[in-house]
């Protein structure tokens, strides 16, 4: 009976809780060199291609996404949905909410192996006039412009935490996602760095 | 020592793992005999020079690799997939060799 009284009790959770609190941080002043976007309730699906479908893949999630998957190390979005590349065959989709993929892996039955990993990451949006100065002192690829731009995706390792990052646009604005696990201590990695310039860390709404 | 991914490009080699030479080919079970099995499990050649050895990329694609580096100075003149390495040899039908 006590079974029932502890299940009844779970609540989904934000994998940034207890560790992430709005508001700012590090050094004062105006204008905040680092803005910290969490991203929840987004929906967060892998998809792994399955052997000879590469063509029939490829139209079945450009016919709903609006692009073709990205090719090795790019990331494409349109109206808030993404595919980021994470390997050979291998995506990452991002969506709005979990919502938004319901019913994704019915219609790439056959296709594809598409596993929903809503809960298995942390993911935060980082912008501002320091973003890139900031990641730079951690994350394991060039994030200059002229080795990593708006469309670029990659796994790597930030302050030994795997890790993908994709770039949406030139400001420059970045994501992160990392294993859900090991969200309190990328966030002391994030925060350490970004609090020379001055952060900003706002929940997104839902 | 870097490691020239051929999906993710040149990374730092604390992306990857180390498995172990990568020349052995699997011989056919059913066919063979339990010395050649032996060989093939048990032992390596420790060569000083060129070698071939598997590589995971698991901070990265996730992908298994055949590197071609010289053990003395850790030059590498060769990445390439293991699954790519494997489907060639295994279409060369000189072994019955996996793809890793
Ligand atoms: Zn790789």
């Amino acid at each position: 009976m006590s079974e029932i009284a502890t299940t009844s009790s779970w609540r989904p959770r934000s994998a940034w809780a207890g560790f992430a609190k709005p508001g700012r941080q590090g050094r004062a002043g105006a204008e905040p060199g680092v803005i910290l976007d969490l991203r929840e309730g987004i929906g967060l699906a892998t998809i792994i291609l399955a052997d000879g479908q590469d063509e029939a893949l490829a139209r079945a999630l450009s016919e709903r996404f609006g692009f073709a998957p990205p090719a090795p190390g790019a990331a494409a979005f349109a109206s808030g949905r993404g595919l980021v590349w994470a390997g050979p065959g291998q995506w990452l989709a991002v969506a709005p909410s979990r919502a938004d993929l319901a019913g994704f892996g019915e219609a790439l039955a056959g296709l594809a192996a598409v596993t929903d990993q809503s809960d298995s990451r942390a993911v935060v949006r980082v912008s501002g006039p320091q973003a890139r100065t900031a990641l730079s002192k951690g994350v394991g690829v060039d994030l200059h412009p002229r080795a990593f731009r708006a469309g670029s995706a990659a796994g790597t390792g930030i302050s030994h935490i795997v890790a993908q990052i994709w770039q949406l646009d030139d400001a420059p604005t970045y994501e992160l996602a990392v294993p859900r696990s090991f969200a309190g201590s990328f966030w002391g990695w994030l925060t350490e760095s970004a609090a020379e310039y001055g952060c900003e860390v706002r929940g997104l709404p839902r | 020592m870097r490691i020239r991914c051929p999906y993710c490009g040149e990374r730092d080699n604390g992306e990857f793992t180390y498995l172990g030479d990568a020349g052995g080919a699997r011989p056919d079970g059913m066919g063979t005999d339990a010395a050649a099995m032996h060989d093939y499990v048990y032992l390596r050649d420790n060569r000083a020079g060129v070698h071939r050895e598997l590589w995971y990329h698991g901070a990265g694609c996730r992908s298994w690799l055949v590197v071609t580096r010289d053990t003395r100075t850790h030059e590498i003149s060769d990445v390439t997939s293991a699954r790519e390495a494997g489907l060639a040899r295994r279409n060369s039908g000189t072994t019955s060799g996996e793809a890793a």
